[in-house]
């Protein structure tokens, strides 16, 4: 079929501080067509898009829109040209109707001596929505549609603005616009898109791969920042998908396997029957002492808010958590500290440091009881607990007394963990550990699970990658739509493969 | 139990039945409290007049907190206005007599005061708390240093006759106060200015990625919020038939529970014109059948603070705030 393609990707590239997101291809988008992009977390379908939009900004390369070089300064320009992009959470404004949110910022053409004729805009609304089957009345407040209608508004508002501004076959992208629907409503989205798809080019992300196939017509795929093949729906099979999503297999050790050790005999935590409504079913599972288990699912399967149910910043409904044989009770993260239970949050910035305070401080934030004389706060006691944790993790800073901000990412997260250890944590979650951080210091983290493992440490993981998952830890735990689904060995002799691993998560 | 939770179920943002039934509830407590005296037509229209120049200041704040922000430069503008009308109109100070052309002045005089507001807010990146309470500050420093910190009699009594003097019944600060209300809830209602004021107060974020020019929408607002608050100003020497920079005290807070009562959320986003004229009523409304009931003075103040911590309670949407600071 000879296609006429709406965008053309030349040699496309975009690097962040630490990753080369985008590692430079070709790529083209074509007339009327549902496009599935798939691929790991992290192998740059998101930072594509948001090129698209505007709302990143290629480093190398070109990105025709049209046959002409795009002018696309950020998404408000992107939206004038025809791209689009709805997001998962919505955003459509809270506070006001479906009509008002529908011609925000467009409302003159509805103006008449000077003042908006509602009721002529309220009718326009209704024939919008009803193109796209949402039939509620367009002075229906926001807040009170569901995340299906509220996308319906979403995509009926990038349609008429292509329209407004002239454009045709308008690029809409749609970023897991499922994970938030009822099953009924996710065959409604993709029966209005195969409508709409006659008038617009529709890129789909999403992890749900049986999704993906049944709805496409092209499927991309992605891996690591590269564009690694496409193939069309008739020749997409699940499997074959999964094989090019993993890519090669891990041939050198990455992951400082050898260090790896059988964990001790002796339980450390074991959580029986734990549930939160709407994120994840009873859950039961055991970590012995000094063993790393990895936490393995896609967002949504509930893997994270297992993780701070455990932690206490989250209150499971139902369910028993206990530590070496007795049972223990976690209400908040003040109860997890005293358990000797820590974690390592995915955003240091926010949750992990209080950036604006000094190195000192923040290892001390959980041991300031110890570090007092005579009642009151002795600084040569905080100076010798922070200075012997933070040479313990290698720490690299100025001075002790220099502000975390200023810190790299990697000594960021060496910080957290002092914090942890100088608080003689037993059991550490670490919610991705080497998001954002450079190799040479990611090698550094590897090293440093590891040796708390060997000490008899406990470790909860939950890594960027799949291989990251399988290389570190001793056991993986895999859930999926809130269940766990299933259990899989790591020893360090005989690695599963990350092939064999993935058709279980997705 | 149910008005409250009529109250948290504000789904429409311009719903005022909660209104309308707390408006019932304290005539219904007044006129068992005071025999009937309180419905008679005579207290009615007392408490008509004595709402217009409430009415006018929270009409004014009221659309700084649909937008999410906050407007403490109300007390600060008035004295300004109160002390440049002074010299401005007929008065044994000046020999300044500019008759009905004060009113342009002092809504200019507001205006600007509240553009500042705006322009500091939006440009300068200040939370608009710190702004106007410093503007405030400063206008209050301003109209002192003018005035000398002296009253100024007025000898144009035309003034005081808007403040007398009534027409079919209602008084004419009530009949000015539902003008500006009128234009007001047309603005909010009819055009685009009124609905990228409410986009702000649902989102600032998401208002500014739909394409809403923020920065001007507030710049605006704060404006005729101020130009409110000029007007309210004069009002005030009007109906004292006498000008001092301290006229504008006390009014702040009188506004701020009649916004909150009239069900404007402090989180913004949510109430309008109709919500602040009828909760200025109730509160106005409340305070007359106090003192109709002779109740202690001291005793009327707690509870106009319990009724703004109350009404606030009901009305804030706590899942958007997250931090309670």
């Amino acid at each position: 079929m000879n296609k006429k393609a709406v965008v053309e990707l030349k040699q496309i590239k975009k690097s962040f501080p630490g990753v080369q997101a985008l590692k430079g291809f070709d790529f083209n988008i074509y007339e009327h067509e549902i496009l599935g992009l798939v691929g790991e977390n992290g192998a740059g379908k998101t930072t594509l898009v948001k090129i698209l939009n505007g709302l990143f900004h290629a480093d190398g390369g070109e990105y025709f829109l049209r046959g002409k070089k795009s002018t696309i300064k950020d998404p408000l320009d992107a939206i004038k040209e025809g791209v689009g992009m709805v997001f998962q959470e919505g955003c459509t404004l809270p506070n006001l109707t479906i009509a008002e949110n529908l011609f925000l910022c467009h409302e003159d053409v509805f103006k008449k001596n000077g003042f908006l004729q509602t009721r002529k805009m309220n009718q326009a609304a209704k024939e919008l929505t009803k193109e796209m089957g949402l039939f509620v009345s367009p002075t229906t407040v926001c807040n009170q549609l569901t995340p299906a209608q509220k996308q319906m508004v979403e995509i009926s508002r990038l349609l008429w603005l292509s329209k407004l501004y002239g454009k045709e076959n308008p690029i809409l992208i749609l970023d897991e616009p499922t994970t938030v629907l009822l099953e009924k409503e996710v065959d409604n989205l993709f029966a209005i898109l195969k409508e709409v798809k006659k008038q617009a080019s529709i890129i789909l992300i999403s992890h749900r791969l049986e999704e993906i196939v049944e709805n496409s017509d092209r499927i991309a795929i992605f891996k690591d920042g590269d564009f690694v093949t496409e193939m069309t729906q008739a020749e997409a099979e699940i499997e074959k998908i999964e094989q090019f999503m993993v890519g090669r297999e891990l041939a050198e050790e990455h992951y400082r396997e050898s260090e790896q050790r059988i964990p001790e005999e002796e339980v450390f935590l074991e959580v029986k029957d734990l549930s939160l409504n709407k994120f994840f079913e009873p859950i039961s599972f055991k970590i012995h002492k000094g063993e790393i288990v990895s936490l393995v699912g896609l967002i949504g399967s509930g893997k994270e808010e297992l993780c701070q149910c455990i932690a206490g910043t989250m209150k499971a409904d139902q369910g028993d958590i206990s530590i070496l044989g007795k049972p223990v009770k976690i209400d908040s993260p003040k109860d997890s500290i005293r358990y000797k239970l820590g974690y390592i949050p995915i955003d240091r910035r926010q949750q992990g440091l209080a950036v604006d305070m000094d190195l000192v401080e923040n290892i001390n934030m959980l041991v300031f009881e110890r570090l007092k004389k005579y009642g009151l706060l002795n600084r040569k006691k905080e100076l010798e607990n922070a200075t012997k944790w933070a040479k313990e993790t290698l720490v690299k800073a100025p001075s002790m007394r220099s502000k975390c901000a200023n810190l790299s990412g990697g000594n960021q997260q060496k910080v957290v963990i002092s914090k942890w250890l100088s608080a003689d944590s037993q059991f550490l979650i670490l919610d991705h550990p080497t998001r954002g951080i450079d190799v040479g210091a990611k090698d550094e983290i590897y090293h440093r699970i590891r040796q708390l493992s060997n000490e008899g440490k406990s470790l909860l993981i939950m890594c960027d990658t799949l291989e990251e998952d399988i290389g570190l830890s001793n056991r993986m735990l895999i859930m999926k739509d809130g269940l766990l689904v299933e259990e899989v060995q790591c020893p360090s002799d005989a690695k599963p493969a990350p092939v064999d691993v993935i058709a279980s998560i997705v | 139990m149910k008005v409250i939770q009529k109250f948290k179920g504000y789904y429409s943002k311009y719903s005022v039945s909660g209104q309308i039934l707390s408006l019932l509830i304290v005539a219904l407590i007044f006129s068992i409290g005071t025999k009937g005296n309180y419905l008679n037509p005579k207290n009615i229209q007392t408490i008509l007049g004595l709402a217009g120049i409430p009415i006018i200041l929270c009409l004014g704040v009221h659309q700084v907190i649909i937008m999410g922000a906050m407007d403490l430069s109300m007390e600060g503008i008035i004295a300004l206005s109160a002390v440049v009308s002074g010299f401005l109109i007929k008065n044994p100070h000046t020999s300044f007599d500019v008759g009905f052309w004060i009113f342009p002045i002092v809504m200019s005089i507001g205006g600007i005061a509240g553009m500042g507001n705006g322009i500091i807010n939006t440009k300068l990146r200040m939370p608009s708390f710190i702004t106007t309470l410093g503007i405030s500050w400063a206008m209050f420093g301003l109209a002192v240093l003018i005035s000398g910190g002296i009253s100024i009699p007025i000898r144009d009594l035309r003034f005081q006759s808007i403040m007398n003097g009534e027409f079919l019944g209602i008084p004419w600060i009530t009949i000015i106060a539902l003008l500006a209300f009128a234009i007001l809830f047309i603005i909010q209602r009819y055009t685009s200015l009124g609905k990228h004021m409410y986009a702000i107060g649902g989102d600032e974020i998401l208002a500014k990625q739909a394409g809403v020019n923020v920065s001007k929408v507030k710049i605006i607002i704060f404006s005729i919020t101020g130009a409110l608050y000029g007007l309210a100003g004069l009002f005030l020497v009007a109906r004292l038939n006498s000008s001092a920079a301290r006229l504008g005290n006390n009014t702040l807070f009188p506004a701020m529970t009649a916004v909150a009562v009239g069900g404007v959320s402090l989180s913004g986003g949510v109430g309008g014109a109709l919500n602040a004229v009828l909760g200025t009523i109730i509160v106005v409304a409340l305070n007359n059948g106090l003192v109709l009931m002779q109740v202690n003075p001291y005793a009327q103040s707690a509870v106009n603070g319990i009724v703004l911590i109350s009404a606030v309670a009901m009305t804030i949407n706590r899942k958007k705030i997250g931090l309670i600071k």
